[in-house]
């Protein structure tokens, strides 16, 4: 008997398979308590309520998601280049300081990345109290260390020979560094820049449903009082916002010859960074620090967690991101290999939009109205958000991609399906993987938010912990997310090496 | 009289436990033209990098102008200059930008921050491209846009842009044609002829696969293995030579 082979085209679909334990636990979980509500909601998409009170709501909570989202989003991308910069290696090599500070700087941004913007929303509202800086504060915490990722994986490209022929020149150190790496950043802000605002408004509107301000607060609000109209006229005003977004930002053109465009960068550049530092002491002088009193408790308090407990909400988390991880990777090529037809694919994409617009803990919420609270059900809601956004990648890599294998393979008279699969899927499907392993470390910190609301894993646990003051608690799930995230991180990373 | 401005000691590379450079002594005295022979693979291009200080040898010492190279400040390592063999341009810039990086050691950082803003001056930098029979329609093309022949006489400005005493090239002839060739070689050999009465010659080792192309030089070295097979005067170049490194 021949022995099973697995290629990057099975691995691909192969993860699937975890939609059998997923699916037994979700028919059982069933209920039928919801399912107006649910028929509601959906009917509703398509009636959105419109006057001139919620209008005037709408323009005042996107307003409010615009400033937060931008802000955070500039203040990220700048300081996420810097931190690239000095957190990769090709800076080390110019300056020719030992890797030990390069691996230092990385385990602490790894450190900082590994807990999700809401945990860190939760934890500074509970210090500071609700604010609107908080949200910016928040979401700059983990993007700038997430950017730097980005920014560094990039500059890591470049090839070491050209490095080693400006350095040859022996120009000052500074103008090496400048030359080699100002185009890598410029096109690494060009490839990454508006996929970075989107996650900044999509963090704007989670941070929003705790509370923070903006629309996210909004959709909440009609959420818990089932009014779905009012819901989804906050949900297409914030898909008009995203759209609108990324066609300014693509309208943009970012050319670095252009003088005057590249003074007005710069100019951003500086004052945004003159900007920061002045509030970040503004914010540290002007603050109302009795709340921070409550840190100082943090060895004093008691913890009720029990060690079996304690590793039984880490093997909870670990078992949702892998479900999700399962589900995110394998549906969007599923449902494109079988619905593969142009109608069809409009369909996905709008489908795929909308899990990518709605925020989880509403998905999660609307799911609720006829499944029982679950890890299915969280994984599910998970999984179906992430596999929107690979979707999103495969489409457009599909789209760009040479169709002449396609085209010839059906001359050949093979099924239009299995032309798809093996002459233009086969050839994505390598880098389709080594993307949803970097998404696979997204949705790890992702699990905090869907465990907040579905009863699940350590993000319960946190808002159970941070509600009632019981820091050691906060402290020990934290220490469990990010040794979970890192670990994953580490595991991710060999497998995207071994990919690309 | 003959001034010794590169010197080898007892030179040795070892990559991934493989010897490259085996125990090389070499001296190169000012306003001296040397082709570099031997076969790909044989350490041309490692010593090249030994000599501009790119790759630090396992075991010897590198001199120039008679000073150990590690203790050299940045100004007195910029005397040297190279043309790789596989060019290392930066595709993202223009053609004249990446010429105007020649001119990096002489400058401070708010030139190189002006020459990727595309607002320094291009003044010097078009004038070596011209002399590299390089047409003014391309100067502002990205390197990436550009045909391999252009790609190397730009590699050839930005090195002779840096003005610097010692000049190594590591066949700087590959991607030309015929009539291109005569020109770049005269333009790279004849500046260490010109400067010859100066007081800080320069000088030029240029490491080669065509041996027609040994005419204008003054002496030859041939390279077998990472080892010095022979380091002689052009006119004593014989048959028994080549048979050695080939």
């Amino acid at each position: 008997m021949n022995k099973l082979k697995l290629n990057y085209t099975s691995l691909s679909f192969l993860p699937i398979l975890v939609c059998i334990p997923l699916g037994y636990q979700l028919i059982n979980n069933i209920h039928f308590g919801g399912f107006k509500l649910f028929q509601e909601f959906l009917i509703s998409a398509f009636n959105p309520k419109i006057d001139n009170e919620i209008i005037i709501t709408v323009i005042k909570r996107l307003n409010e998601t615009i400033l937060i989202g931008f802000f955070s989003w500039l203040v990220s991308i700048i300081f996420g280049a810097i931190f690239g910069i000095i957190s990769s290696n090709i800076f080390y090599k110019i300056f020719n300081i030992p890797n030990f500070f390069y691996r230092i700087i990385r385990f602490f941004l790894t450190i900082i990345r590994s807990i999700h913007e809401v945990v860190w929303g939760i934890i500074l509202m509970q210090i500071y109290g609700i604010n609107f800086s908080i949200g910016i504060i928040a979401i700059c915490i983990p993007s700038i260390a997430v950017n730097s990722k980005v920014f560094a994986e990039q500059l890591e490209t470049i090839d070491y020979k050209n490095f080693e022929s400006i350095n040859q020149i022996n120009a000052p150190k500074f103008s090496s560094l400048l030359t080699i790496l100002w185009n890598p950043i410029i096109n690494t802000f060009k490839n990454f820049g508006l996929y970075r605002l989107e996650c900044s408004i999509r963090s704007t509107v989670i941070l929003g449903l705790f509370g923070i301000g903006g629309i996210g607060t909004s959709i909440f609000l009609s959420f818990q009082t089932l009014n779905f109209r009012e819901l989804w006229t906050y949900l297409w005003s914030l898909a008009i916002l995203i759209i609108l977004s990324g066609l300014i930002f693509k309208k943009i053109k970012f050319n670095t010859t252009n003088k005057i465009l590249s003074i007005f960068f710069i100019t951003v550049f500086f004052i945004t960074i003159l900007f920061s530092f002045s509030y970040f002491f503004y914010f540290i002088f002007h603050n109302n620090f009795e709340n921070f009193n409550s840190v100082s408790s943090l060895f004093k308090s008691s913890s009720d967690l029990g060690l079996f407990d304690y590793l039984k909400l880490i093997l909870e988390t670990i078992i949702l991101s892998l479900l999700s991880t399962g589900i995110a990777i394998s549906l969007p090529p599923l449902v494109i290999a079988i619905f593969n037809n142009n109608t069809s694919k409009i369909f996905i994409k709008i489908f795929a939009f909308l899990l990518r617009l709605i925020p989880t803990p509403v998905i999660l919420l609307t799911l609720l109205t006829f499944n029982n609270p679950s890890l299915s059900l969280a994984a599910l809601t998970l999984g179906l958000h992430n596999a929107g956004i690979t979707s999103k990648l495969l489409f457009t890599n599909l789209e760009s991609q040479d169709r002449r294998n396609y085209i010839a393979m059906k001359s050949l008279g093979i099924s239009k399906k299995t032309s798809w699969l093996f002459g233009l899927f086969s050839q994505q499907a390598k880098s389709y993987l080594a993307y949803c392993a970097y998404r696979s470390d997204i949705i790890i910190r992702e699990t905090a938010i869907v465990g907040v609301i579905g009863s699940v894993g350590l993000g319960w646990q946190l808002q159970e912990s941070l509600s009632s003051f019981a820091w050691q608690e906060v402290t020990m799930v934290l220490i469990a997310y990010s040794s979970i995230a890192i670990v994953g991180e580490l595991i991710n990373g060999k497998i995207k090496n071994s990919l690309t | 009289m003959n001034n010794t401005v590169l010197e080898l000691e007892n030179i040795s590379y070892k990559y991934k436990n493989v010897l490259i450079l085996n125990k090389i002594n070499l001296k190169i005295n000012s306003g001296e033209k040397i082709a570099l022979l031997g076969k790909s693979g044989s350490g041309k291009t490692t010593l090249i990098s030994v000599l501009n200080g790119t790759i630090k040898p396992t075991q010897g010492e590198v001199k120039l102008f008679n000073e150990s190279f590690e203790e050299l400040d940045r100004k007195q390592k910029s005397k040297i200059t190279t043309i790789w063999q596989d060019l290392r341009l930066i595709e993202d810039l223009s053609a004249e930008q990446n010429v105007n990086c020649g001119l990096l050691a002489e400058n401070n950082f708010y030139f190189a921050f002006k020459n990727l803003l595309n607002i320094s001056s291009f003044k010097k930098a078009h004038k070596y491209m011209k002399l590299c029979r390089l047409h003014n329609s391309i100067y502002d093309k990205k390197i990436r846009k550009l045909s391999g022949g252009q790609k190397q006489r730009v590699a050839i400005a930005r090195s002779l842009i840096q003005e610097s005493n010692i000049l190594l090239a590591d066949e700087p002839f590959n991607n030309l044609d015929p009539k291109l060739i005569t020109t770049i070689k005269n333009l790279l050999l004849e500046n260490v002829d010109k400067n010859k009465t100066k007081k800080s010659p320069k000088t030029a080792l240029v490491a080669l696969h065509r041996l027609d192309l040994l005419n204008d030089f003054d002496k030859v070295i041939g390279i077998r293995d990472g080892k010095i097979f022979f380091n002689i005067k052009r006119n004593n170049l014989k048959k028994i030579h080549l048979e050695k490194i080939y």
